[in-house]
């Protein structure tokens, strides 16, 4: 069976002759939709990789999402959102151990549109090396501009891109830190286009504050950003929190909508990494290893 | 783009909107470039996309001789070569790492950006001085009919409204629209400058009316 057969069989509806070619892969994944706690009747109208679609919630609450013609979708709950695909997913949306941890808050951060790849928001989201530049005097603050070395990997176990000790100095890390600190970082890239942040936890220091990018793929070039937290600060009120995330990708936002071109390009030789990229490079391979080019382009044009 | 070898120059900017220190995107027929000028006056042209990841250099900075990209701090020289590399501040770059650059000139008060290489000198100006820029919704030949008057090769029209001289600087955008400098009479009161403005921007208004009416509008 082709891949244009099984897009066909997938979503009969959909596919008009001027769509992009099949991405059958990534149709086949759990991608986030909207919040729980926004949830109501009259329902979010919205978009999933190019059909339209609709997210409501009934009286008790359950979500509800259908698709272009009205077939019902897919639905999980999960880390404060609603979960959803085009496909069949043939895996569980991946696991955040954390989020069961007593103790923590969760922070609904909210939603970003982005107009840009879904794919060049997961990337940003793992690069440090702009700190400095873009998050100035927050994340990161000439002259700490050095990217030490660091370990990333595509872990074979669990099919998961990892980036670890990762280190960088940054002024105020979080809204919980005072004065500036030598952060640690972890990244985990479980799905094509959510990632997974640990970070140094300034409260408390034996444990990783958990920090995500849930990206919803509206079209290949247009996404909305649901960042959430799991934090340990029992201090910082919720609007504050909500406000220092918001602040921050609003800044990245600035960087992503200027990018040439939209797409993410995966063949080299379109842009020019460097060791600090270590996480981006691996990303890139994992996305092309499995098929994963909803957002991407192949060929230098 | 044109494929004559013969190369010509665009006006892109008033030399006064590019103070020193800054950079700014100026619209050429074939896109966008980063035009810039350095702590100490020198002006500089480059394509508008940093090679590492895609980022727009026009939203970048300058800071002395080098215009760095907004993303990651990545600096490069007037003549394109890549400086300094932030995350690794102990390399230095190799020599591939490189922007393209534009010939540009800054002369007669206008900023002027070759495409290929152009023949000769950017046209002289003499007696005009440079009033301000504007970008109208209509080509060339629409702002030649409202204008009564052709712009030569060079896109430099002469025209005389309500009793005075101008000089247009036509230069093509994407799109179909055209950037306008405008320039009066070198030692032009304020008042002169003033009617200047305003008859160039009903000279714009008759230009896009004639060409939306004829439109898909």
């Amino acid at each position: 069976m082709t891949a244009q057969t099984t897009l066909q069989q997938a979503m009969p509806h959909q596919a008009p002759p001027h769509q992009a070619p099949p991405h059958q892969a990534m149709i086949d994944e759990w991608y986030p939709v909207g919040l729980v706690s926004q949830l109501d009747r009259s329902g979010r109208h919205t978009a999933l990789m190019g059909e339209p679609i609709v997210v409501s919630g009934d009286d008790a609450g359950n979500p509800l999402v259908t698709g272009g013609n009205g077939r019902i979708l897919p639905v999980k709950v999960r880390y404060g959102h609603v979960w959803s695909s085009l496909g069949t997913p043939t895996k569980d949306i991946f696991s955040i151990p954390e989020a069961d941890q007593p103790g923590r808050r969760f922070v609904d951060v909210g939603v970003v549109r982005v107009r840009c790849s879904p794919l060049r928001a997961v990337e940003n989201f793992l690069d440090i090396a702009h700190f400095p530049f873009v998050h100035t005097d927050v994340l990161g603050a000439e002259p700490h501009t050095e990217v030490q070395n660091y370990t990333a990997e595509i872990r074979a176990d669990v099919d998961e891109v990892w980036a670890t000790q990762v280190k960088f100095y940054q002024p105020q890390a979080s809204k919980s830190a005072s004065g500036g600190i030598t952060t640690e970082y972890m990244y985990r890239v479980p799905a094509p286009t959510c990632s997974v942040l640990y970070k140094t936890c300034p409260p408390r220091p034996s444990e990783w504050d958990v920090i995500t990018l849930f990206v919803q793929p509206l079209a290949e070039d247009l996404c909305d950003v649901w960042p959430w937290m799991a934090l340990f600060d029992d201090e910082t009120s919720m609007t504050d929190l909500i406000h220092f995330q918001q602040m921050i990708f609003l800044q990245d936002r600035s960087i992503l909508e200027n990018q040439i071109p939209r797409l993410l390009p995966l063949d080299p030789g379109m842009e020019i990494p460097t060791r600090a990229d270590l996480t981006s490079i691996a990303y890139r391979r994992w996305l092309k290893r499995h098929d994963y080019t909803y957002g991407a382009q192949l060929v230098a044009r | 783009m044109r494929s004559d070898t013969t190369g010509f120059w665009t006006p892109v900017a008033l030399s006064a909107d590019l103070p020193a220190g800054t950079v700014i995107p100026a619209r050429m027929a074939a896109g966008t470039i980063a035009l810039w000028r350095s702590q100490t006056g020198h002006i500089a042209a480059s394509a508008d996309r940093c090679p590492h990841r895609g980022m727009s250099l026009s939203h970048g900075f300058v800071r002395g001789e080098v215009l760095s990209c907004i993303y990651h701090g990545w600096s490069y020289g007037r003549a394109g070569n890549c400086l300094r590399i932030p995350a690794h501040p102990g390399l230095t770059p190799p020599d591939a790492i490189r922007v393209v650059t534009h010939d540009v000139r800054d002369t007669g008060g206008i900023v002027w950006v070759a495409s290929g290489i152009p023949a000769g000198d950017p046209p002289d100006l003499d007696g005009f001085t440079p009033l301000r820029s504007l970008t109208a919704d209509a080509d060339r030949a629409a702002l030649a009919l409202a204008a009564g008057a052709q712009a030569d090769e060079d896109g430099r029209l002469v025209t005389n409204i309500a009793g005075q001289d101008l000089c247009l600087l036509l230069a093509d955008q994407p799109e179909g629209r055209t950037l306008i400098h405008v320039l009066v009479r070198s030692g032009s009161d304020a008042a002169a400058r003033i009617a200047a403005s305003r008859s160039v921007e009903r000279l714009r208004r008759m230009a896009e009316s004639a060409s939306h009416k004829g439109g898909v509008q």
